[in-house]
């Protein structure tokens, strides 16, 4: 294939572009948020290296990711809900982990031995979470077993990830890597690091004795379902291959407003993968060595991972049952008769007719 | 260049195609079986493919879903490599352009298709940015239903994808819906899929089923552009989705886009079976030639005559009573739906002689205002002291009544009650009395000239055939038409009302100010026909069907247009013109 222009030219000129328009979208966007009240909150079981663990989930409102703020990834709209004038104090900060407590109090018989912070940036960058603050949430959680906190590769070094391994605290970074394909993550989900960068952090927190949770995205803007399914079977199996990253949380792209996939699904141009395609990953990838899960946001509605309406649920749960047991044959016992459609639609589908099915 | 794909025949702008494979497909068509993706360039790097001469290559791609912005198009867009196969190169139609392939597929159709407007603008500027003579392939839209409407407006290629798909979906489709599979109580067809009791027929026939019916659909599609008559046929069908029918009526409203791919002459009837007959571009353009290029030359009264079903006019009873009556005393126009007003001069000018209506004696509103319409615009350009307005009262009088405050001519009405009654034909040849009657040879004259005008443009009669310069011979239909010393200069052609042109013929039109269609060729001498790729220039006017003068370093003669002027000038292949004479220079 001809290329006329340098790889890295015209990864530029993508970038500038998905960055134009994504600042575009989410300057229609007017909503702000009160610094003092985090963004999510809830309880969940998750199953980790150790086990399956109560987890307290905390999404912190940090005035958000700096790479979204100049355009950013191409299906997140969680900078939607970050705040106005961008930076949250150390004393906010602390004021949201308190009122996540709080729910933990009320929801919960017992204390959550894992606890997940996101931030829908990056939690170990100073400019969004203070130093200062890093250490005392480090030190608020040190009667737990475990923790998670969410952070780009390029944040993830091991005298950060130290702050919490030092309190005793398993911990893992979750990392956004999305896929393991550079060109479908620079040019599909616009998120400018490379394989290499996360291999590196995987890197940096085993040197702190923390591990890796790799986050992938399944089915990104611009791919039919099967080059989606593709590209995760791969990506999992990349991941499950890289020292530190002990687990992988595959989870299908949802549509969120205020983004590009969600201009695209209003014009007829995405559709959400199939549960089916979430299972067979599962299924296929089962000799990995690291955990894999997903957990589909929005299943059965048209802006998450759907099938034909009637067995939605029925894979879903078969999903999460996955999730804690790691169990192939979970999957035997869903059957619909919209396997034949999705079947169909990953044989006839490609990105210039997508989707052929809603 | 477009070199694997060719247009052979063509009805309006739908088209009769063939995919130059080894084993050709004659389009429109299903081209699943036929095509080879080279894949996506948005999963991975793809190596430039080889193409293969059976094969429909889609060079690698990154294809832009509907919604995607253009910055975001600009910045990804790709190169489409040219290869020595058949080739199809994946666009947008919000930027549609020439890259040299054989085909273009559309990435956005699944947005457009099924919303009217958005389809019409989506085709339209498709096709004026790509080569006339390259295929249009919509991929993953095409059901039983919607084809004839997708290849009424372009669409050259199409896939099963979406047929199949929607079988699994478990709906049943046909050419005149949708249903759900488990709704139906009979299975409404008899193709190989539907052999079976319809309890044991589940998606994977269904997907068969709809396949079948596709294909099917497509060869009715096919036939009917064989004939000529895919309108006639679209009419109709289209009316089995709300969507289809707002289609091309949307497309009646691109006038451009159709009137400029709508032959002049057809053989085949013209079925006047809808109120949106009249807004044809057939139609539509008839009555802007009478009302703007023709003009009457009697200075007589116009006589207003209902039409006849039979055709040409002149050889249906009621109108040889009228002709009775008259006597050659008055310039005779029959006043019709859909076509408006027909001069005698051009009843057999298609589609004066071609339409076929349907007769109930009940004028719709959009009848009554076309059919004034154009009186007015008639009337207001040709000035007759009296119009007698022999015809029924209703529907012809009350058009006649609205025009009438608008026009300088009075109005006399000799019918009664019914206007071949005795009392009628008298009443008309009573109003007539006194009035002067044309002689054969002018009326001969002016047929010639009526047609000149509405074939080449206004003036075009009075330019080429003045009555000092030409004598007729033969019999009407058949009208030869020579200079003084005999020499034929151009016929009749009684079939559509036409004239045909010799190379004198055509020498004096190509000398005179007689506005042109003339075909300038490159250095050779034409045998039979002139190929696309040996035009060099082609007037704009030109329309499939007419008459033009072909013109080059080494030839000078007369033809047909087998495609319209800037199709002509775009194409790589194809016939463009069918010649009748050449004089090699």
């Amino acid at each position: 294939m001809s290329k006329p222009t340098p790889e890295v030219y015209e990864r530029g000129r993508g970038m500038d572009a998905h960055n134009q328009v994504m600042r575009d979208i989410r300057a229609e966007n007017d909503d702000s948020y009160d610094p003092h009240e985090p963004t999510r909150v809830w309880i969940d079981e998750d199953n980790t290296p150790d086990g399956v663990y109560q987890s307290l989930t905390i999404i912190l409102n940090t005035g958000g990711c700096r790479w979204a703020r100049a355009g950013g990834c191409t299906m997140c709209g969680y900078v939607a809900e970050s705040v106005e004038g961008g930076s949250v104090s150390h004393e906010a900060l602390m004021d949201q982990i308190q009122v996540a407590l709080d729910h933990e109090a009320e929801e919960a018989d017992e204390q959550s031995g894992l606890i997940k912070i996101y931030t829908s940036g990056s939690f170990l960058d100073e400019r969004e979470v203070p130093a200062e603050t890093r250490r005392a949430i480090a030190e608020t959680f040190a009667d737990r077993d475990r923790i998670v906190v969410e952070s780009l590769p390029d944040f993830v070094d091991r005298e950060k990830v130290r702050d919490f391994t030092e309190q005793g605290l398993e911990t893992d970074v979750a990392v956004g890597l999305e896929t393991a394909t550079d060109r479908v993550r620079h040019d599909c989900v616009n998120k400018y690091f490379d394989f290499a960068d996360f291999e590196d952090a995987c890197a940096e927190a085993r040197e702190a004795g923390g591990g890796v949770k790799a986050y992938l995205l399944m089915k990104p803007p611009f791919l039919s379902e099967q080059e989606a399914l593709e590209d995760m079977q791969s990506s999992v199996r990349r991941c499950g291959a890289v020292d530190g990253c002990h687990t992988v949380s595959m989870n299908p792209c949802n549509v969120q407003r205020y983004t590009m996939v969600d201009e695209l699904f209003y014009e007829g141009g995405y559709r959400p993968p199939w549960l089916w395609s979430v299972a067979e990953v599962l299924r296929t990838t089962t000799d990995v060595d690291a955990i894999v899960v997903s957990d589909p946001v929005g299943h059965g509605s048209d802006r998450g991972a759907h099938n034909c309406g009637e067995c939605d649920d029925r894979v879903q749960r078969a999903i999460k049952d996955f999730d804690l047991r790691q169990d192939p044959s979970v999957f035997e016992q869903v059957e619909c008769e919209c396997e034949f459609t999705w079947e169909l639609v990953l044989e006839e589908e490609q990105s210039f007719n997508t989707p052929l099915a809603r | 260049m477009t070199e694997y794909f060719e247009v052979h025949g063509r009805d309006g702008a739908a088209r009769l195609g063939e995919l130059r494979l080894d084993d050709p497909v004659t389009t429109p068509a299903l081209v699943d079986e036929v095509v080879d993706d080279a894949g996506s360039l948005w999963a991975r790097e793809r190596e430039l493919p080889e193409g293969a001469a059976d094969r429909l290559t889609i060079l690698p791609h990154r294809a832009f879903p509907p919604g995607t912005r253009e910055p975001v198009r600009e910045s990804f867009r790709v190169d489409h490599p040219e290869i020595d196969t058949p080739s199809a190169a994946v666009v947008s139609s919000e930027e549609a352009r020439d890259v040299g392939a054989d085909a273009y597929l559309l990435s956005d159709a699944n947005a457009f298709v099924g919303h009217a407007s958005a389809f019409t603008d989506a085709i339209i500027r498709t096709r004026e940015a790509i080569p006339a003579d390259t295929a249009l392939y919509l991929s993953g839209v095409a059901t039983p239903r919607n084809v004839a409407t997708l290849v009424y407006a372009g669409v050259d290629l199409v896939d099963a994808k979406k047929a199949k798909v929607r079988g699994a979906e478990g709906f049943y489709l046909t050419s005149e819906g949708e249903r759900f599979l488990e709704d139906l109580r009979e299975l409404p067809c008899a193709c190989s899929a539907c052999q079976q009791p319809i309890a044991e027929f589940g998606p994977r026939d269904c997907a068969e089923h709809n396949v079948n019916a596709l294909r099917t659909e497509l060869r009715v599609v096919r036939e009917r552009i064989r004939e000529g008559r895919l309108r006639d046929y679209v009419e109709g069908q289209a009316r089995h989705d709300q969507w289809l029918t707002a289609a091309f009526r949307e497309f009646d409203q691109q006038y451009g886009y159709v009137e400029e791919r709508a032959p002049v002459v057809r053989e085949a009837e013209l079925a006047a079976a809808s109120g949106d007959s009249i807004r044809r571009p057939e139609i539509q353009r008839f009555a802007e030639r009478v009302t703007e290029r023709y003009r009457t030359e009697f200075d007589g009264p116009l006589v207003l005559v209902p039409c006849s079903a039979t055709k040409p006019y002149s050889e249906s009873q009621s109108h040889r009573q009228f002709h009775d009556a008259i006597q050659w005393r008055g310039h005779l126009a029959s006043m019709t739906s859909p076509i408006g007003v027909v001069p005698q001069e051009l009843e057999l000018t298609y589609p004066a002689q071609q339409y076929d209506t349907v007769v109930t004696g009940r004028w719709s509103a959009d009848e009554k205002e076309f059919v004034s319409a154009v009186l007015r615009r008639y009337l207001q350009r040709n000035d007759y002291d009296r119009v007698i307005a022999h015809v029924p009262p209703g529907g012809y009088t009350d058009i006649c009544e609205t025009v009438e405050p608008a026009v300088d001519a009075d109005f006399e009405y000799t019918v009664a009650d019914h206007p071949t009654t005795d009392d009628s034909l008298a009443a008309l040849s009573a109003a007539l009395e006194g009035e002067e009657a044309y002689r054969k040879r002018t009326r001969e004259h002016r047929i010639v000239r009526a047609m000149a005008d509405y074939q080449l443009g206004e003036g075009a009669g009075a330019e080429l055939f003045p009555s000092d310069e030409i004598q007729t011979t033969s019999r009407y239909p058949k009208i030869q038409i020579r200079d003084a010393e005999g020499e034929q200069l151009a016929t009749m052609v009684p079939n559509y009302g036409v004239l045909s042109f010799t190379t004198a013929g055509a020498r004096k039109w190509a000398e005179s100010d007689a506005p042109s269609k003339t075909v300038e060729i490159d250095e050779f001498v034409p045998h039979g026909s002139v190929l696309a790729p040996g035009v060099v220039d082609a007037d704009e006017a030109i329309r499939t069907g007419d008459e033009v003068i072909v013109s080059g370093p080494k030839a000078f003669g007369v033809g047909r247009a087998s495609m319209f002027g800037s199709e002509m000038r775009e194409s790589t292949r194809g016939i463009a013109v069918e010649t009748r004479h050449v004089d090699e220079l």
